[in-house]
């Protein structure tokens, strides 16, 4: 089951959000404010977090900017009682799924929260990935990382040598062993596993 | 000297001359002037002597220095010292028994100068306190000769007549008026004249000499005349007795100066040459005070049209500075307006939220069977949708759009503390500014209520401070514009910091705690950012960072 939280500085609507969200078979955590979340949740985690707008000290929008430079999994929802469109760009430009007026129908929210659910596995699979990725990147040496560039421009074997000023034969036991670390088996499949990383 | 009929005095004296010129051996000259032809002649010195009135001599022995030498014995005298007075001469049949009695008569009179004529009774009335000019029904001049007045009276066309003593007598003795007829009133007793008088009595004429007249001369002419004899041709054409030494005339000064003192006999020109330089200082003075005084109303008329216009351009400053607090006052009131409703939205909006959800996780927990329920709860919900739609409506019905337009932020500023200027003389508070040039896009009237509520904010943290200070600063960073007002007041706590920027949040007691909301969504609406924090020591800063153009 996926984690849902819900960030809201009214009680009493925090509770009834909750009650809905409950009827609807998710199991939420009310958080009465954007440092209560932070300080109890661990937001490298998978998770969906629908946040209120207005908030005192940090709100939602700032919350949200937080999860974003942190790189969190967390698919965000954002609500409020009164926005506007710019708000809404806003939002959406730091990587919110949707940004929704108060009260939301909990119909459209069901289906807001199945996308969140996708969305949160997506990135934790793209975060998952990336690390990967970068495991794999700082097993390279200096030399090898240089190598690899070059390939990846699309150069042959012998210029790359000429450029690097080292023997073909050397050459291509440095690009041997890029392939290996890097684990694949041909140019084609390095070229998409670093073109895939650029995304994130 | 002599009034009128300058051949009747010619002949009189000639003889007295004549015997002059033979005891003299030499050629003596008659003149007959009249009073005002012998004050020239005395005063221009082209006579030697002068046979005048005692009154004359007296007053030329003052003005010109003349020295009287004789005295005229009269023939109808015995004492040279009493012999002229005044008569008044009236019909028999009037009754005049006292000088008062005088005021609802008729006078007539030779001439003013006239010694007896009329001086005498002159000084004998202001004596008594009378005015001869003011106090008889009607007073004439009518000129010499004296006899004209006796028929004047007699005719009945005047009532009295001032006439010199023994006037009368002579007439009748000459028979040229009827004894019975005329009389003398007012009459008092003197031994030593003939004739009757109404008033005092004064010495005959008189004979003087000029200062410039030599004394041995003079005392040569003394001798002859003091020769003469009654029975001498002299004498008896003369019409008097002899000569004889200067009798006492004190009484005469004090008719002098009795007369001097009234208006009546002023020596009008001696007067006028005494005053003449005091009277062209006095115009001069006047003509002086009068440029004086056109100078004083050009000035009074320039300085107040100088006033006025300042008292315009003053009325016409306040009446900008009135107008701009107006539009102020009217722009917070639409905004505080679009805050309140905005605020009411926030506040119902939140309790229908939670209605809302709460309902519809009822429907969630109902079974398939409980249809009935669930209809009605999904109507509850479409209630609540449309309560809301209802404030949503009102919400956008109150929302004032800003204008934006190119502005000088200095200048919003500047108008700003010029607005606020009576707030910040109240508590003695100079703001310090450090201030740009900077333009950017914005709403200056909505700016300006941002400024307004910043500072105020600041004047009423930093009530009971005893050196209040604000300090704002301009500075432009990148694309941005920072402006900071920074205040050494109470500071916020935490908890009110946070809460800053939220409606119906307020420190005060008549606050309604709308002003920073509404700066935050000006500030938001300029996609600016607006905050808030103490300082290390104490106070407030409130930080706004504007794009600029």
């Amino acid at each position: 089951m996926c984690r849902l939280y819900l960030v809201d500085d009214d009680q009493d609507v925090l509770d009834s959000l909750t009650w809905m969200l409950t009827g609807l078979g998710y199991e939420p955590l009310g958080f009465l404010s954007a440092d209560a979340f932070l300080s109890s949740v661990d937001i490298t985690q998978a998770g969906i977090a629908i946040l209120d707008v207005q908030m005192p000290v940090m709100d939602g929008s700032a919350l949200l900017s937080h999860l974003t430079t942190h790189q969190s999994p967390i698919a965000v929802i954002m609500l409020s009682g009164h926005g506007n469109i710019a708000m809404a760009v806003q939002a959406i430009q730091k990587g919110a799924i949707d940004f929704l007026e108060k009260p939301v129908d909990g119909d459209k929210l069901l289906l807001l929260l199945g996308k969140a659910k996708i969305q949160t596995k997506l990135n934790t699979q793209r975060n998952l990935d990336r690390e990967a990725l970068e495991t794999k990147l700082a097993t390279l040496t200096p030399r090898e990382h240089e190598v690899m560039e070059k390939i990846l421009e699309g150069k042959l074997n012998k210029v790359v040598a000429a450029e690097l000023n080292v023997a073909q034969r050397t050459l291509e036991l440095h690009r041997q062993k890029v392939m290996q670390k890097m684990q694949v088996s041909n140019i084609a499949e390095l070229a998409y596993l670093m073109g895939k990383s650029s995304e994130y | 000297m002599a009034f009128a009929h300058t051949e009747a005095v010619l002949s009189r004296w000639q003889p007295t001359i004549n015997r002059l010129s033979t005891d003299l051996d030499t050629q003596v000259q008659l003149i007959a002037l009249t009073p005002t032809e012998l004050d020239q002649a005395v005063e221009q010195k082209t006579v030697d002597f002068i046979i005048t009135n005692v009154l004359t001599a007296v007053s030329y022995k003052r003005e010109h220095g003349t020295s009287s030498l004789l005295t005229l014995v009269p023939l109808m005298s015995s004492n040279p010292a009493f012999a002229v007075g005044s008569a008044l001469v009236t019909r028999k049949e009037l009754e005049v028994n006292s000088i008062t009695d005088l005021r609802q008569l008729k006078v007539v009179s030779t001439d003013r100068k006239a010694f007896g004529g009329f001086q005498i009774f002159a000084g004998e009335m202001a004596q008594q306190g009378l005015n001869p000019f003011d106090d008889f029904k009607q007073l004439d001049f009518v000129g010499f000769p004296q006899k004209k007045l006796l028929s004047l009276i007699e005719s009945g066309d005047a009532d009295i007549a001032i006439l010199p003593t023994c006037v009368l007598e002579n007439a009748i003795k000459r028979q040229e008026v009827s004894a019975t007829s005329l009389k003398v009133v007012l009459t008092k007793p003197s031994a030593e004249l003939h004739c009757q008088s109404s008033s005092t009595l004064y010495p005959y004429y008189s004979f003087s000499k000029l200062g410039k007249t030599d004394h041995q001369l003079a005392t040569k002419v003394i001798k002859s005349l003091l020769s003469i004899q009654a029975t001498d041709a002299a004498a008896i054409n003369g019409q008097y007795d002899s000569w004889s030494a200067t009798v006492n005339d004190s009484s005469v000064f004090k008719l002098l100066r009795q007369l001097q003192q009234w208006p009546f006999v002023t020596n009008w020109t001696s007067i006028f040459k005494t005053a003449l330089p005091w009277v062209i200082a006095g115009f001069i003075f006047l003509f002086l005070g009068y440029l004086h005084h056109l100078r004083v109303k050009k000035l009074v008329v320039l300085r107040t049209r100088d006033l006025k216009s300042e008292i315009y351009q003053h009325k016409k400053t306040q009446d900008a500075l009135f107008a701009q607090t107006e539009q102020f006052y009217k722009a917070q009131r639409v905004l505080l307006t679009g805050e309140m409703a905005s605020g009411i939205a926030h506040e119902l909006n939140q309790p229908l939220a939670g209605i809302r959800y709460l309902t519809q996780g009822c429907i969630y927990r109902l079974s398939a069977e409980q249809s009935e329920l669930k209809e009605a709860m999904t109507k509850a919900i479409q209630q609540v949708d449309r309560a809301q739609e209802t404030i949503k409506r009102f919400r956008n019905f109150c929302h004032q759009p800003s204008v934006m337009s190119y502005c000088d932020i200095n200048m919003i500023l500047d108008d700003t503390l010029t607005l606020m200027a009576a707030e910040f003389s109240r508590v003695k508070l100079n703001p310090q500014l450090t201030l740009e040039n900077i333009s950017i896009s914005g709403d200056a009237s909505l700016l300006q209520q941002v400024f307004v509520n910043i500072i105020r904010n600041a004047l009423d943290a930093m009530e009971g401070v005893a050196t209040p200070q604000l300090f704002v600063t301009m500075e432009s960073i990148g694309d941005q514009v920072k402006i900071e007002f920074t205040d050494n007041g109470k500071g916020l706590s935490p908890q009110a910091l946070g809460r800053l920027f939220f409606p119906f949040e307020t420190s005060k007691k008549n606050g309604l705690g709308l002003g920073m909301i509404i700066c935050k969504r000006i500030i938001e609406e300029h996609h600016g950012e607006i905050s808030a924090r103490n300082n290390l020591d104490m106070g407030l800063t409130l930080t706004i960072i504007l794009p600029q153009e």
